[in-house]
């Protein structure tokens, strides 16, 4: 841009072009600059939009002990066993998400996978993440934290604690923070 | 249940209770009683899951992982829920019905720390409907972020070097 202006007020200045004409010239070129911008802006509009989480990849020393109290206490079935993990589907196989109209969204499901698995090539050159998820939330039918404060204990898990109105908080049994709420625990909500 | 049953007979007894209505209300209490223990007996069974309610995710700078996962990915930032220090952002079906979040906060020091898990998660999948190959990477190649992607498959690190993958319903469902 510039340089063009440059060239412009050379002209200009050596009576190529009339005041008028540089004016134009000018203006032209600015409002297209100031145009393409605009275009760049409404490009980082997102051309994506995730409809549900799919997995979450959860490693651990034991994931066999790992799926069975998530079994256990989420009446989750395991399904797909492999050497190294295993998957636990929250639905059956023909049933669709809770709210969740297209067809082309699977029930999420949680992955319990060995920690001491054999490393992905694919990810060798990975730096290590600075990020951490801290805790994951559920959210199950007919939640009352009463009663379900009585049932967890009642089932052996530790570490039971309020989390604020609509919620409670627990420990898997690899000391993992894991929450359980009902559908009063949302976005709107929470926080 | 003894000193009710000791009670009883006292007023058997002094005849303030008749002999058939003694045997009803033992049979009563017996039955009750029954009851209660059966109730104990009972194992407590697990949770009807719904589904996932939110991810919590912390990071050096929640601001800049708020914007990545609304820009990138399509989250929506949900109004009144940004302190300054974590940001609720929304996706799926609406809040209360089945919708998911992820509260990005900046991690500081709690006051009553935990001790460390054992175990961690180590990459969250999203689904993404309609998918497309090439939407998808044109998507996250405008992001600027690292990514490594097949046919209705991609894996990309966010600001903060967090793995997330992308797929569709062919690549990733658990009976796969």
């Amino acid at each position: 841009m510039e340089g063009y202006v440059a060239t412009k007020l050379d002209d200009f200045d050596r009576g190529r072009i009339s005041r008028r004409r540089l004016i134009e010239a000018l203006t032209f070129a600015a409002t297209s600059v100031a145009a393409t911008g605009s275009a760049k802006a409404q490009t980082a509009t997102p051309s994506l939009k995730v409809a549900l989480v799919n997995h979450i990849s959860y490693s651990c020393p034991n994931f066999k002990q790992a799926a069975d109290w998530y079994s256990k206490v989420f009446n989750l079935d395991q399904v797909n066993p492999k050497a190294t993990e295993v998957s636990l589907p929250f639905g059956k196989m023909d049933e669709q998400p809770m709210g969740i109209s297209a067809k082309d969204v699977p029930v999420s499901f949680i992955i319990a996978r060995a920690s001491d698995r054999p490393a992905n090539p694919r990810n060798a050159s990975r730096p290590n993440p600075e990020a951490v998820i801290e805790h994951v939330g559920y959210t199950v039918a007919d939640f009352n934290r009463e009663r379900a404060k009585a049932d967890l204990i009642a089932m052996g898990v530790k570490n039971v604690r309020d989390g604020g109105l609509y919620s409670l908080h627990l420990d898997d049994p690899f000391g993992y923070d894991v929450q359980i709420s009902g559908l009063e625990n949302n976005a709107l909500t929470d926080g | 249940m003894e000193r009710f049953i000791a009670d009883l007979v006292k007023q058997y007894e002094s005849g303030a209770l008749d002999r058939r209505e003694f045997c009803k209300t033992v049979a009563l209490a017996a039955t009750v009683y029954a009851a209660g223990d059966a109730a104990k007996a009972q194992a407590p069974r697990g949770f009807k899951m719904l589904g996932i309610n939110h991810i919590s995710y912390a990071c050096p700078d929640y601001a800049k992982a708020r914007d990545f996962y609304a820009s990138v990915l399509g989250m929506d930032k949900t109004p009144g829920k940004d302190n300054g220090q974590r940001a609720n952002l929304a996706f799926g079906p609406e809040p209360g019905k089945g919708g998911q979040f992820v509260v990005a906060r900046t991690q500081r020091a709690a006051a009553n720390p935990r001790p460390p898990a054992q175990s961690f998660v180590d990459h969250v999948c999203y689904t993404i409907s309609n998918w497309s190959d090439e939407r998808v990477t044109a998507g996250l190649k405008a992001s600027g972020r690292p990514y490594t992607a097949r046919p209705g498959n991609v894996n990309v690190l966010d600001p903060f070097n967090y793995p997330v993958q992308l797929a569709n319903i062919e690549e990733e469902t658990a009976w796969k």
